[in-house]
């Protein structure tokens, strides 16, 4: 151990210096406390008094949602809240008990639903129960002298006036986790607050939600109000129009009804949807309360999957959907040129390999529309093993299979279209020539959303550019201060405009054709307007074992435009386990069309069950 | 203190002055505490033998601090004086580590980064950089003291960047109000060494003059705290809200204040940080100016004690040690009541051994079992 020299400092001078230094400060102290509280205390005192500033927040009403005609989707409706001022109250456990009885409710519940509000203070309202029925309010204001420091207040409460219509497209909201409250996001939260926790009211969180206000209220010693320091009013939320359609929606949910599966609409010229629908649906009403754990667990797990999106987050095999696009690749590529008849014997032979066609007989010779209208597989397997994986692939990714389409639903499936690049990278093999035909078709690796097929049916039919589906009209603000007014990006998809007008084509055939296998698209006859599209049907095979499922039948698919000439709705739609697209999903889609037309054209009755009748002319 | 007779030596060396500052403010902390931290709706704990019901959460975490402080003291005491010369290296550039992580993986807390997570514990490496500081100053002072007259520049040089670096790394964070805490020890303790008087003259007035562009690098907050400190009604639902609370419940106490548990300031909630920063202002609303010079008093009587044991030292690295511990506390409490009167801007400082808090309550006890240490060993001349 060191010895150290401190012959050169003075200490008992040093420590009396900073000893005088400290009580020097200090004396600063008292005079200040000498100031503050014997020459002002009087002064202080009667601030105190009268000075007292109670806190209140006001929820601000959340922003509207509506549809494009300005129909309210998710409104607001107030919300009677019975909530208790602790100070107020003498015995506030006594008090809470007494509630419970006079509602008829459990006292713990009551007592813990208080205790869980710690971090309020006394003065500030302690919430009891949260939407109390006309009933329980009545029961409480007429004993309230039993009920020292309860209070009634009215909050806005979330209200889709429509029930279940839209659920995946409007979400839900819920209060907000604790979780939640941590993230910097939310930092202005406080717990207790409403938040979005799916589709539009969770993407437009921000927009939707508003300011708080603050009012601070001057009370005196005693807890009456005597004046109002200041007041911030609340900000109500952003109003958000929708591209959505009521009646088309209502149309696009009824289709499937007691179906599983996805529909979506949109305006193939600028992205815009008009109806988006997943079955089976849950009621957003429900999430405003407490649900029980159960219920929230068969929503989310369940076998049902209610709270899955499936035109979003569904991944299916495109079928013989597909075969639109391989019509596309291989009139580019010029490997099966437009006038060319292959022959279908109902089966098609690659080396040791034989794939059959879905039609075992077989479909003769066949050109593009008839391949395409009667969906003849061989005729794809040709052009699949002239084409090549990589080329297939390539003009797949033109039409934006395998990205996501920047649909901020919910958490959107990309999907999958395989190469043989895909095929090194994720199993360190070769691409087999072996594997084409499947893919020609539609089935093997490639994953497809119902909205992928809708914006790649879009591209063919609208001249040829990628459209941004999107969902959010407009954005303003109480005043009708516009904030963000939506329109479609396009991306090109750089393919000759003469060959998407012979696909188009080709599409119309399968609805109009009487051999066509997509006929009960066709919409009544009294709107004037031919339906193109194409079928498909997906086989439900599972990845893993390859093997198939016997009890699963096949999903089935249906992706139309109407009308012929300048297209304006494409509309998707998949039913899993439906069976044939021709038979389970067609029907949906002309359903959706004749409401859609019946508002654009104004025309007439939509006559059920005559959709055979639809078409003014065939086509060979 | 002259020599005594072997069997009474401990027992007559025994500072009784200390040890009752050293006490008695912890237990006046503990009074307020216990209306500050008052909750009626708390379940409480019975104490049956005494027959009654502690609601004051405040209160109760603050005893258990307190006592497990003493362990952390006692053990400090024990530990022998060198080995804080030697870990202090460590000691210095481990905080200055811990200073850099927190600005890198920190977590945000109103808006700055000063929490450390290490396995679910916080840390807030600013708060052992003090201790660090003062472990390295002492050090290095020790083994250069001043030449008569006192310090002169170059000779000033290495300690101030020693001072400089952990301030700049606090105030990045942002943390002004421990940087300049930080700052004031440091400088506190290059002070007490002796500063030649010129060299002291120039670089006071260098500094004033910096003082103005210094201020444009003040975020906005601290800017407006400054400015609010002057004019707290221009802005009383904001800025101003702390201190015009702060100063009514300090103000309304008068001179014999409004009684224990009858501050209305406090108990109704109007007055924010009432157990933390603020506790200050609780005392001199619920005890009165009467209380309020009372406890100013016994901190007064605790420095001057503390700073015997500072000048009573056996060698200049004990004194230094202790003088750096006496800066950080004298320091935190002139800055934590200054705020609590309106006389600092609002700056989140505990008073120590007063306010509730684990951190604060602990390293204060670390510190004091340092200058216990150096107290009991003050006759130990073993190599001289």
């Amino acid at each position: 151990m060191a010895s150290f020299e401190r012959s050169t400092i003075n200490l008992p001078f040093r420590t009396a210096a900073a000893f005088g230094v400290a009580c020097a400060c200090f004396v600063v102290i008292a005079l200040r406390l000498w100031y503050l509280q014997i020459l002002n205390g009087d002064y202080f005192r009667a601030r105190s008094e009268n000075n007292r500033l109670r806190t209140v927040y006001l929820p601000p009403p959340r922003g509207l949602i509506y549809d494009r005609e300005g129909r309210i989707l998710a409104g607001n409706r107030p919300e009677f809240n019975i909530e208790l001022v602790t100070e107020d109250s003498p015995d506030p456990r006594a008090t809470v008990e007494r509630l419970a009885t006079i509602l008829d409710l459990d006292p713990n519940t009551l007592v813990a639903q208080l205790g869980g509000q710690k971090r309020r203070r006394r003065f500030e309202p302690k919430l009891l129960v949260r939407d109390a029925s006309r009933d329980m309010i009545a029961r409480v204001v007429a004993r309230r002298y039993e009920l020292p420091g309860v209070v009634i207040n009215v909050n806005p409460a979330r209200d889709y006036l429509h029930g279940d219509l839209a659920a995946h497209v409007l979400g839900y909201i819920r209060e907000i986790t604790s979780r939640q409250l941590d993230l910097p996001g939310f930092s202005s939260y406080r717990s207790g607050d409403m938040v979005g926790h799916y589709g539009i009211e969770s993407q437009w969180e921000m927009d939707l939600h508003g300011e708080r206000g603050i009012q601070r209220v001057v009370v005196n010693a005693t807890g009456s109000k005597i004046g109002e320091s200041s007041f911030e009013p609340e900000v109500p939320g952003r109003n958000i129009t929708l591209t959505l359609d009521l009646d088309v929606q209502r149309e696009a949910d009824t289709a499937l009804q007691k179906l599983r599966g996805g529909v979506i609409a949109l305006d193939p010229n600028n992205g815009e949807i008009v109806a988006l629908s997943s079955a089976p649906r849950f009621d957003p009403n429900m999430f405003t309360h407490e649900i029980p754990s159960d219920t929230w667990r068969e929503l989310v797990t369940g076998a049902e999957r209610k709270l899955s999106n499936r035109v979003v987050q569904g991944g299916y095999p495109p079928g013989s959907v597909f075969k639109m696009i391989m019509a596309v690749a291989g009139l580019s590529e010029n490997v099966m040129p437009i006038g060319e008849r292959v022959f279908c014997p109902g089966y098609y032979v690659m080396g040791a390999r034989k794939f059959k066609c879905h039609k075992h007989e077989g479909h003769g010779w066949v050109d593009l529309n008839d391949a395409m209208a009667m969906s003849c597989d061989v005729y794809f397997y040709t052009m699949g093993q002239r084409l090549g994986v990589d080329r297939i692939h390539d003009y797949a990714s033109r039409f934006g299979l395998g990205s996501k389409t920047g649909l901020k639903l919910a958490e959107e499936n990309a999907g999958l279209v395989p190469s043989s690049e895909w095929k090194q990278r994720r199993f360190g093999q070769r691409w087999y020539p072996g594997e084409t035909p499947s893919v020609a078709i539609g089935q093997g690796a490639l994953v497809t959303t119902p909205l992928q097929l809708a914006r790649a049916m879009a591209a063919v039919v609208n001249g040829g550019f990628l459209v941004t589906p999107h969902l959010v009209r407009e954005i303003a603000d109480t005043e009708r201060h516009f904030h963000e007014e939506f329109t479609g990006e396009r991306g090109e998809i750089d393919v000759d405009p003469q060959i998407l007008r012979q696909v188009k084509r080709a599409l119309l055939t399968v609805v109009q054709n009487e051999r066509g296998t997509g006929r009960k698209a066709q919409v009544d006859k009294s709107f004037n307007v031919l339906v193109g599209g194409k079928t498909g049907t997906a086989q439900v095979v599972s990845l893993e074992q390859g093997a198939r499922h016997k009890h699963l039948q096949d999903h089935a698919w249906f992706v139309g435009f109407a009308p012929e000439e300048k297209p304006e709705i494409v509309v998707a739609a998949l039913i899993e386990n439906g069976g044939h697209g021709g038979t389970a999903a067609a029907p949906a889609v002309r359903q959706v069309m004749e409401s859609f037309f019946k508002k654009r054209r104004g025309a007439a009755v939509a006559a059920p069950g005559n959709a055979e009748s639809g078409a003014r002319r065939g086509s060979p | 203190m002259s020599f005594s007779s072997h069997t009474s030596r401990y027992l007559s060396h025994v500072d009784w002055a200390l040890i009752f500052s050293t006490c008695a403010i912890p237990l006046c902390g503990l009074i307020v505490l216990y209306s500050a931290g008052y909750d009626p709706e708390s379940e409480g704990v019975s104490i049956d033998w005494l027959g009654l019901t502690i609601q004051s959460s405040a209160f109760l975490k603050q005893l258990v601090f307190l006592g497990a402080g003493s362990l952390v003291l006692l053990l400090a005491a024990s530990i022998p004086t060198s080995f804080f010369f030697r870990i202090a290296p460590f000691a210095y550039f481990g905080g200055i580590a811990l200073l850099t992580a927190v600005l890198q993986f920190g977590y945000v807390s109103n808006g700055a980064r000063r929490w450390l997570s290490i396995g679910g514990f916080n840390l807030q490496p600013a708060e052992l950089m003090k201790l660090g500081l003062v472990l390295m100053l002492a050090r290095y002072l020790a083994r250069r003291p001043p030449p008569p007259g006192g310090y002169r520049v170059t000779e000033m040089i290495v300690p101030a960047l020693l001072v400089f670096a952990p301030m700049a790394l606090i105030a990045k964070q942002p943390d002004l109000g421990t940087a300049l805490a930080v700052g004031a020890v440091g400088v506190g303790m290059i002070l007490f060494m002796g500063v030649h008087l010129r060299t002291l003259l120039t670089i006071v007035t260098i500094l004033a003059v910096m003082a103005v562009p210094a201020w444009q690098f003040l975020h906005d907050y601290q800017k407006r705290r400054v400015t609010v400190l002057f004019n707290p009604d221009a802005d009383p639902l904001g800025s101003g809200y702390h201190i015009i609370q702060s100063k009514i419940a300090v103000g309304s106490g008068a001179l014999f204040g409004r009684g224990y548990f009858k501050g209305t300031q406090s108990q109704l909630e109007f007055l924010p940080e009432h157990t933390t920063d603020f506790v200050f202002s609780v005392l001199a609303e619920e005890w009165g100016f009467v209380g309020a010079v009372v406890v100013l008093a016994l901190y007064v009587l605790w420095i001057y004690r503390l700073l015997r044991v500072a000048a009573k030292a056996r060698d200049l690295h004990s004194t230094l040690l202790v003088t750096g511990i006496i800066s950080i506390i004298f320091f935190h409490t002139i800055i934590n009541i200054g705020m609590v009167v309106g006389l600092f801007p609002v700056v989140g400082i505990p008073l120590p051994l007063f306010s509730y808090g684990g951190s604060s309550v602990m390293t204060t006890m670390a510190a004091l079992g340092i200058v216990l240490g150096v107290s009991l060993r003050r006759f130990q001349f073993a190599n001289k």
